[in-house]
């Protein structure tokens, strides 16, 4: 059985985001990366299947030196195999554009299962999951909070509004798109983090994947045009002073909504 | 230049308040460009609604008639949109950012070669494409998103706009579709569990969320301004998922939506799904050390500090003003 996670590495969650020269998107110089929430719950999930029995993790990520960090990183908490594609041309691509190189790659691996979060924290656009399904020609669902595997099938609920969940039967090889909260993500051993070390890592080409020119800013059908601060509406009202004054403040405003 | 295609969706056998939202959309950007608005009205059962639709702003509207509908059913979803678009002359698709509607709209791009943008709460029309503004960093900060031209597939994010209030002329129009055999099989829905804490029910709420640091702060900062109040405690998506607290003290789009008296939010940045669930509150208090969460836009007063500086002092105040 192989399992196939796919990561994204993306700015810290308390990374300042500060726009960069273009204005359309954030300076990354001197900010911590990290992987995505989203993702660490499904290699999570990828790694708890493989310690109930006999399955392969690998992982696949996208991206410029840095990410080789993450993919230690997910080594190093278990999986089998790192696959990183590094290259510049792969840059500016829309969603489609990443699931194009990851369906490449995952046709080359033909994984059972291919887990990933439902969206990134940087960009949240929930797209890259359910497109690398349709590319793979792969039944899919997103917002799993619970994955149960069968011989040929796999049972998923996943999350709808108001604390409900739909139950949904998906036939192997598929491709689940995992929210937050699925599991208790695990931490890398040390023993985990030095056997990391010796396992493969290989790096690869939008060329060797046979994509070149189909991916990368050139093809991308949308882009983002600009960045900025959202307008910030007038409505608060934002407390100065030492910690008494707001206490007090905050103790005469409770009094004149009548709830003290 | 194309037409615009509108998913509608269907809930307890009734066209969702997002449908109308969408209805709004596409009319705005259909009058300012000459462009058609059609619909897909897509289920088991369904002619009734569709033809409601068309009186609702749903333009030309194709049905879409099928067992494999009646239940949500991404795979079966995806094919007869795919059969709307072609049907419709569509270079806009509009569905709603719904648990249904983000499992489908991704998979119709991408089976299609086409553009998509994801959870917008404005569109216009610009030259031969679009502009789009959504989101990015989990509501820190604004994106425009564009098209140039081709079909971009749109997923627009509930209560962006009013619903669609007009009666319009439409037409409704049977669409056949052949779906093949599916790989995909909707099992049952499963309710929400009954809470212990239901915090729909709470008249104040003082919520905390990763701000507050590990999951013991929650019973030795949190719960104590809570009682003193009188109020219930509640706490953002992070937490739960953190296992700090269980699911039923969750505020937002997957937990509880709430409108209590008072809302105080300590430690909560505020991404969108946790504003869904608490920004209709009638008075709403954030406390939060970064002057940039989001969680400032949809509050009525804000305090950026340490809420280790300031809710236990609160909490003292309170309680002495209660005597």
């Amino acid at each position: 059985m192989k399992i196939m996670v796919c990561l994204k590495q993306v700015p810290h969650q308390d990374a300042r985001l500060d726009i960069d020269a273009d204005g359309t998107w954030i300076k990354e110089d001197g900010i911590k990366f990290e992987i995505n929430t989203y993702d660490t719950y499904a290699l999570e999930e990828a790694l708890a299947v493989k310690d109930a029995g006999d399955a392969e993790v690998v992982v696949v990520s996208i991206g410029p030196d840095r990410v080789t960090q993450a993919l230690r990183t997910a080594l190093g908490m278990g999986a089998d195999r790192a696959i990183h594609v590094k290259d510049d041309e792969a840059n500016g691509s829309d969603a489609l554009g990443i699931a194009k190189i990851l369906a490449a790659v995952g046709k080359e691996e033909s994984p059972d299962l291919v887990y990933m979060g439902l969206m990134s924290d940087d960009g949240n656009f929930a797209a890259v999951a359910p497109m690398l399904a349709q590319l793979l020609g792969i039944p899919h669902t997103t917002a799993a909070i619970k994955i149960e595997r069968a011989n040929g099938s796999v049972t998923v609920d996943r999350e709808i509004e108001g604390g409900a969940s739909e139950v949904v039967e998906l036939q192997v090889p598929c491709l689940i798109a995992v929210q937050s909260g699925l599991n208790q993500v695990r931490y890398a051993s040390l023993k985990g983090i030095m056997a990391a070390k010796k396992k493969p890592l290989d790096v690869k080409s939008v060329s060797d994947l046979g994509l070149s020119g189909q991916v990368g800013a050139g093809a991308a059908k949308v882009k983002v045009a600009k960045i900025a601060p959202p307008v910030k509406g007038e409505t608060a009202e934002i407390l100065q002073g030492s910690t008494d004054e707001v206490v007090a403040s905050l103790v005469n405003k409770i009094k004149e909504l009548g709830l003290l | 230049m194309g037409n615009i295609l509108i998913v509608a969706e269907i809930q307890k056998g009734q066209l969702r308040e997002a449908t109308l939202e969408l209805a709004s959309f596409a009319q705005k950007v259909a009058g300012g460009s000459g462009r058609e608005v059609h619909s897909l009205v897509a289920g088991k059962g369904i002619e009734a609604l569709a033809d409601e639709f068309s009186k609702k702003g749903g333009g030309t509207v194709h049905v879409v008639e099928s067992e494999n509908l009646e239940h949500h059913n991404a795979e079966a979803a995806i094919t007869a949109i795919k059969a709307a678009i072609e049907a419709s002359g569509a270079d806009l698709v509009l569905i709603s950012n719904t648990p249904s509607g983000w499992d489908v709209a991704p998979g119709v791009a991408a089976s299609l070669d086409a553009g998509f943008v994801s959870e917008c709460f404005a569109i216009e029309a610009d030259g031969d494409g679009f502009s789009f503004h959504r989101r990015v960093f989990n509501g820190k900060l604004d994106a425009n998103v564009v098209s140039t031209g081709g079909l971009v597939v749109a997923s627009v994010q509930p209560g962006a706009t009013t619903p669609f209030s007009e009666t319009t002329d439409g037409s409704v129009s049977k669409l056949d579709v052949s779906f093949g055999d599916l790989k995909t099989r909707f099992v049952e829905v499963k309710q929400a569990e009954a809470k212990g804490v239901d915090l729909t029910k709470a008249s104040i709420i003082v919520s905390g969320g990763r701000g507050v640091g590990a999951p013991e702060k929650f019973p030795e900062v949190i719960q104590p301004l809570a009682d003193a109040l009188g109020g219930a405690m509640g706490a953002s998506r992070p937490v739960v998922d953190a296992g700090w607290l269980p699911h039923e003290y969750q505020v937002g789009s997957s937990g509880q939506v709430v409108q209590p008296k008072l809302y105080i939010a300590a430690g909560i940045s505020g991404a969108i799904q946790h504003l869904v669930g608490m920004k209709t509150s009638n008075y709403i208090v954030a406390i939060n050390k970064d002057p940039d969460a989001p969680i400032f836009e949809v509050a009525d007063l804000g305090v950026v500090a340490d809420l280790f500086d300031i809710v236990p002092a609160l909490t003292a105040a309170v309680t002495a003003a209660k005597g």
